[in-house]
């Protein structure tokens, strides 16, 4: 999920501050996991990439179904 | 589900049945294998194929009597693949010598040969193998016996000398000038464990089983040609194998016959079709023996006889190469693990339910049900990946909420006195089916949720035509209009939880409006009806046109020739399939009838909301139906339509021929979007009720915004794709302009938004001028990212 950081910078529109690179939770199922993802410093929001969701996260999503 | 019961289904599969030849081959040689490394032309690897069975290969690949040939499938049909020849070549260019074996101890018992002929020499062999110290009394002076018989007629003295001394290199003792009587057999008795007799002749009548060719209870077991009655080489060599199992099992007191049924010549239950298979003419050898390509060629054309009857009809199956006895090993498998990874969930949700594998099987074999089971059982342990069938379980319940689902009676006399005056009652079969309104429903028309969804516009029309024409013929009974979603998809998503909803929402309609018949136009539909609601009466849409009459647009005679793909969900109703070739024919069409058409009708891809679970395998299926014809398509299920069109195949639903609407053969066929679907359906019931009950749709049904959003091309083929709709991307959009909840992007000016909707976080990129809002990219995924 690192390769996010050379995206082209973005802003958090709301708080107009640049993201930082941060340990976020995600879960799905009866998987929990702490992963680094770029994140607005003041209001926690996460982003995340069309590359990042249906890459890699579609790939743990899938095989999460299957456990 | 029953696992154990299902496992019992999967032996019955006749795929790995063996093909004739083998199981007329009395030590089962591989064949297939054989022929198919003579079609590589590596013929050490067919040598092996033939040591693996048969001792003494290199001198029985000569001289073998062949039974597989006098049963080959292929003797009818250009004559049976000459086996003979080809092993001949085996043995001259495939023939390795044996390495030298590390000697095993011989420690497990000590055993009499009487008789060091073939069968004797091969029970030898076997015996030593297994660990047993092993004698051979020969009469005469060589071993080898009647196999002398074909020096200079097939076998060279040099290579029966070779092949004969591979009994002395093994260590096995032979006595030779040996003869043993009768009279001599309680002596050996004390000395060796177990006898085997394999001379030609024998000076006593004996009791021998034909199972074990044990004599009695006794330690004597008897082979070769006493045994076989016959001079079969391959039968006395069978017998030699057969008789050291028995041996071994006596000795080491095991069960003498367990597991054996199917030793020697066995009859295969594979029945392989040659209906279908060109005559091909045997390869005439140029010189003495098959040259390479000549034996290539011979090789090639065996039929390598097995049942794929499934898997040659179902693009499923070859997909995830499997026929029904691995599937359903795979499946009980998927089934019983704890924990691991559960590797058949893909497979088991990429069978679209159709029926056809059990059309084509010759023992009746299907995997509907088993799939139908598999997947309830997934649902029930919690085990069904929620993301298969998610999409189509909300779309099943967008249609089963009010923006959709309606139930109406005929419009009353009362309320249709202004269509009751000339000219309308005139022209009018619709006023004059109104006028003659008894206020007792004996008949409700359900079009389903997807004929409504993509032929929106003839539903209106088809509802007047269905109260002109009945009520013409009957007037005691008016026509009602039920719009809903019968709940195919909770059933194919194996929803037991679901499926009863569904189903009761039904009934309860069916018996409040005075239980009428049910008039159906969606194939889906028809088959939940069957299996769920057997208490109400239905009758197809096709056949009150084709009994009742067609609605007056486009009849006329020599139009062009279709082929028709029947729905397989219906594909045992006769009636229907007739119906429907007769009001083509009527309307003045030709029909190509295809393969797999009516009871093996193949499916379209969409059964078992496969198209939702598993895309590509939908493809595959669509694929395989385009070319079947290069004729377009005539349809009756609007999935099928969707599917085929969608596939670039041009198909026709028999309401565009009824309605006149086939297309300019230039013009480009589009379906609706999957947005565009539930908008549809939505504009239908609010157009149904202004038009046909004069009523204003009271609740909100559309959710006005302040912006404009703009979807190019590309990414609504995305959202297609991604199965996201265009309302979820107005929600995300809705939110970041009033949240400001978004990222921006300084140097594209671009938007970047996202909102949790359910179990689905959307993501939406956009660009924004004013209220013009346009999408550059959706996207989604359903794991759930805590912000904190």
């Amino acid at each position: 999920m690192e390769n996010q950081t050379k995206e082209v910078k973005w802003l958090c529109d709301k708080c107009q501050e640049a993201l930082v690179l941060e340990k976020v939770k995600v879960r799905y199922l009866e998987g929990n996991f702490e992963v680094e993802l770029l994140k607005c410093p003041t209001c926690k929001m996460v982003f995340i990439s069309d590359d990042l969701a249906m890459g890699k996260m579609l790939e743990v999503e899938k095989g999460l179904e299957d456990k | 589900m029953d696992l154990d019961a299902m496992l019992e289904i999967s032996n019955q599969c006749i795929h790995s049945e063996p093909p004739v030849c083998v199981a007329s081959c009395p030590v089962h040689m591989d064949i297939l294998g054989l022929v198919s490394a003579i079609e590589q032309k590596d013929f050490a690897k067919a040598y092996k194929v033939m040591e693996s069975k048969v001792p003494f290969a290199r001198l029985v690949g000569k001289i073998c009597d062949h039974p597989c040939e006098k049963s080959c499938v292929r003797q009818s049909i250009g004559g049976s693949i000459r086996i003979n020849e080809l092993e001949k070549l085996v043995v001259a260019l495939g023939y390795v010598p044996p390495k030298k074996a590390f000697p095993l101890p011989k420690n497990k018992g000590k055993v009499a040969i009487i008789g060091g002929g073939l069968s004797g020499c091969v029970a030898a062999l076997e015996l030593d193998k297994k660990g047993y110290a092993v004698t051979i009394f020969e009469k005469s002076t060589r071993l080898g016996g009647s196999l002398w018989g074909y020096e200079g007629k097939g076998l060279e003295k040099e290579i029966l000398e070779e092949e004969l001394s591979i009994i002395l290199q093994k260590g096995i003792k032979v006595q030779y000038q040996t003869e043993v009587l009768s009279t001599d057999l309680e002596e050996y008795f004390k000395t060796y464990d177990a006898i085997y007799l394999g001379s030609a002749k024998w000076n006593q009548e004996l009791n021998v089983d034909s199972q074990t060719f044990q004599v009695e209870k006794s330690p004597l077991f008897v082979g070769g040609k006493l045994q076989v009655k016959n001079s079969s080489i391959i039968h006395s060599l069978s017998s030699g194998k057969r008789a050291a199992v028995s041996i071994d099992r006596f000795i080491s007191k095991t069960s003498m016959l367990a597991s054996r049924e199917r030793e020697g010549v066995f009859q295969t239950k594979l029945d392989f079709k040659i209906d279908k298979v060109a005559t091909l003419q045997s390869v005439e050898k140029s010189a003495t023996v098959y040259s390479e390509d000549e034996a290539c060629l011979e090789a090639s054309r065996c039929l390598k006889c097995q049942c794929n009857e499934c898997f040659n009809a179902c693009v499923h199956m070859q997909r995830f190469n499997v026929t029904p006895d691995s599937y359903i090993r795979s499946i009980n498998h998927n089934e019983r693990i704890i924990l691991g990874t559960h590797h058949a969930n893909k497979m088991i949700n990429a069978c679209t339910q159709c029926g056809l594998c059990k059309e084509v099987c010759p023992v009746d074999i299907g995997m509907k049900e088993i799939i139908h089971a598999t997947r309830e059982s997934m649902v029930l342990k919690g085990k069904m990946p929620p993301s298969a069938h998610d999409f189509a379980l909300k779309d099943m319940q967008f249609s089963h909420s009010d923006y959709f689902s309606l139930v109406r009676k005929q419009p009353s006399k009362e309320a249709s006195k202004e269509l009751f005056y000339y000219p309308v009652i005139a022209f009018s079969a619709y006023a004059r089916g109104l006028y003659k309104g008894s206020g007792k429903t004996g008949y409700l028309f359900y079009p389903g949720c997807q004929l409504s969804a993509t032929h929106t516009d003839y539903i209106g029309e088809i509802y007047k035509h269905l109260v002109g024409v009945i009520k013409n013929k009957d007037a005691d009974n008016d026509v009602g209009l039920y719009l809903g979603c019968c709940g195919a998809p909770a059933d194919w998503a194996g929803r037991l939880d679901l499926m009863p909803q569904s189903v009761a929402k039904i009934q309860q309609t069916w018996q409040e409006m005075g239980e009428p018949t049910f008039i159906l136009a969606c194939s889906s539909c028809t088959a939940t009806f069957e299996k769920y609601l057997p208490m109400i009466k239905t009758i197809s849409l096709w056949e009150v046109f084709d009994t009742y009459g067609l609605p007056e647009v486009d009849i006329k005679k020599g139009k062009r020739e279709l082929c028709i793909h029947d729905a397989c969900a219906t594909r045992h109703n006769e009636k229907l399939h007739e119906n429907i070739r007769s009001i083509a024919k009527t309307l003045g069409y030709t029909i190509q009838e295809l393969e797999f058409s009516k009871e093996k009708a193949k499916c379209c891809g969409y059964g078992g909301l496969v198209a939702y679970a598993n895309p590509e395998q939908a493809c595959d299926f669509v694929k395989d139906r385009r070319q079947e014809s290069e004729n377009d398509v005539l349809v009756y299920c609007a999935m099928c339509k969707d599917m085929l069109v969608k596939g670039e195949k041009r198909a026709y639903h028999i309401l565009d021929l009824i309605y006149g609407n086939e297309q300019n053969p230039n013009t480009l066929q589009k379906m609706p979007t999957l947005s565009e679907r539930q908008n549809n359906r939505k504009r239908l019931k609010q157009t149904l009720l202004k038009e046909i009950w004069k009523e204003e749709e009271t609740m909100d049904t559309d959710t006005q915004y302040d912006f404009t959003l703009h979807l190019p091309e590309q990414i609504v083929a995305l959202m297609e794709k991604r199965f996201i709709l265009a309302s979820d991307v107005q929600k995300v959009i809705d939110n970041a302009l009033k949240t400001k909840e978004r990222f921006y992007n300084p140097k594209t000016s671009d938007y970047l938004a996202r909102l949790r909707i359910q179990n689905v976080t959307y993501w939406v990129k956009y660009e924004e001028e004013g209220l013009n809002i346009t999408v550059k990219d959706v996207y989604s995924h359903r794991m759930e990212v805590v912000e904190n």
